[in-house]
């Protein structure tokens, strides 16, 4: 049985002044994760090695991390499948160091919540009180499908070199929700969002580098919702004539009353 | 508390490497690379040209002028600069024109339902299309602009 030789980033910012890499010698087996590496050594070798992790099968987010130099989910990449002759695992760039792989997503979750991420009703009582479902054509679901994948695991903000220099922009993952709700044909709160993010630090500061989308595990596809959402701002109009998919809409009664013409596309 | 470890934020590096990442990546890291190398050309061009008023023949700060410009730029140094502008200023311009087409959705894919392993519709291969003709243009540039200067066609 061969060895992984598998080298974390140790920091605990109350304590040293730089971070460090230490190395740990893992016995390798068939289909190791680069997390299973890390819980060998934390269990077996080093436990004080700090790391978040939960559902261990990509889906729950918790484990992003740099792995080789690339934000990766560490449950849901191969030690053999990575190249070269080690493991390099350390926290995800753009966001603070909690302590070793452990990052601070607060600010992150904040920016998620600033793009309203939820159906929104221009009639409160009835998106308080719906009075029947609200209907989607399959087409209109697949507009949007892919982006409601989003885990928040973090890996596109982590990658986003605008990020790395902008704390005020939102970042792809919150820029790619807010398209997702957006181009909903249920949904009537886009121009809400738009005036949130079509401002000096909101989507024009993303220049399309694309390791969003790069990074991703889950096919969300950020960079592509990011350019929709731009396409959305220049078009100047909704995706979606006003009504359309909801339940006023089915009724045959416009949804916003007068004026209400105008809405998203995508 | 080490704050700017802690921070572990990359700055103006996390432009500046692609390594690691998309071709895209690395179309973005030049086009900002080239921006600020146009920017910088352009400003001393219009700072320079501003003492042109009166043309070569003219007198007064116009001719030390142009003669001044002459000395930078009427050699082998100042000549390689130039070629490297062109190949900086064609790749800014044509990439340019990649990335405003994409915001306005025009060479963009639909969203669709996915499939694994997943290929990210905003990296299609038209995108990467676009960038080789970035990077074709810019050098076919530069070799005609390296024949005009240093073997005197055109």
């Amino acid at each position: 049985m061969t060895d992984v030789r598998l080298l974390v980033q140790r920091f605990d910012p109350f304590k040293d002044e730089e971070p460090r890499l230490v190395e740990y010698k893992v016995p390798k087996r068939e289909g190791m994760t680069v997390l299973d590496a890390i819980l060998y050594a934390r269990d077996y070798v080093d436990h004080s090695i700090a790391l978040r992790f939960s559902c261990r099968q990509a889906s729950c987010g918790s484990c992003g991390m740099k792995i080789n130099g690339r934000p990766r989910l560490a449950c849901y990449t191969q030690v053999d499948e990575l190249a070269g002759e080690k493991v390099v695992a350390q926290p995800m760039e753009n966001f603070a160091i909690i302590r070793d792989l452990v990052t601070d997503l607060g600010s992150f979750f904040e920016k998620h919540a600033e793009v309203v991420p939820q159906l929104v009703r221009s009639d409160l009582q009835e998106q308080e009180h719906p009075t029947s479902e609200y209907v989607m054509k399959p087409e209109e679901l697949t507009r949007v499908l892919q982006f409601t994948y989003c885990i928040k695991c973090g890996l596109c903000t982590s990658s986003c070199p605008t990020v790395a220099t902008d704390s005020e922009f939102p970042g792809p993952q919150a820029l790619a929700q807010a398209y997702r709700y957006t181009a909903d044909v249920r949904d009537e709160g886009g121009d809400g969002r738009i005036a949130i993010l079509d401002t000096p630090h909101g989507i024009w500061r993303c220049h399309f580098a694309g390791s969003c989308s790069y990074v991703c595990p889950k096919g969300v596809d950020p960079a592509l919702g990011i350019q929709l959402l731009k396409r959305h701002v220049m078009s100047g109009h909704a995706p979606r004539k006003a009504g359309e998919g909801s339940p006023t809409a089915k009724a045959g009664i416009p949804a916003h009353g007068p004026g209400s013409g105008s809405s998203s596309g995508g | 508390m080490a704050k700017a470890a802690a921070k572990n934020k990359r700055g103006i590096a996390g432009w500046l490497n692609p390594y690691h990442y998309n071709a895209e990546r690395w179309a973005y890291t030049f086009q900002r690379v080239t921006g600020v190398a146009v920017l910088l050309y352009v400003l001393g061009h219009l700072g320079d040209t501003s003492f042109f008023v009166g043309g070569p023949t003219g007198t007064g700060p116009s001719a030390s002028s142009w003669a001044f410009i002459g000395t930078v730029f009427e050699n082998t140094f100042g000549h390689t600069i130039l070629v490297l502008l062109v190949l900086a200023l064609v790749f800014h311009g044509v990439n340019g024109i990649r990335l405003v087409l994409s915001e306005f959705g025009l060479i963009l894919r639909k969203p669709s339902a996915i499939e694994f392993p997943y290929k990210p519709k905003a990296l299609a291969s038209g995108q990467r299309a676009l960038i080789y003709v970035g990077i074709a243009t810019a050098v076919l540039s530069a070799i005609w602009t390296y024949l005009v200067l240093f073997e005197g066609m055109g």
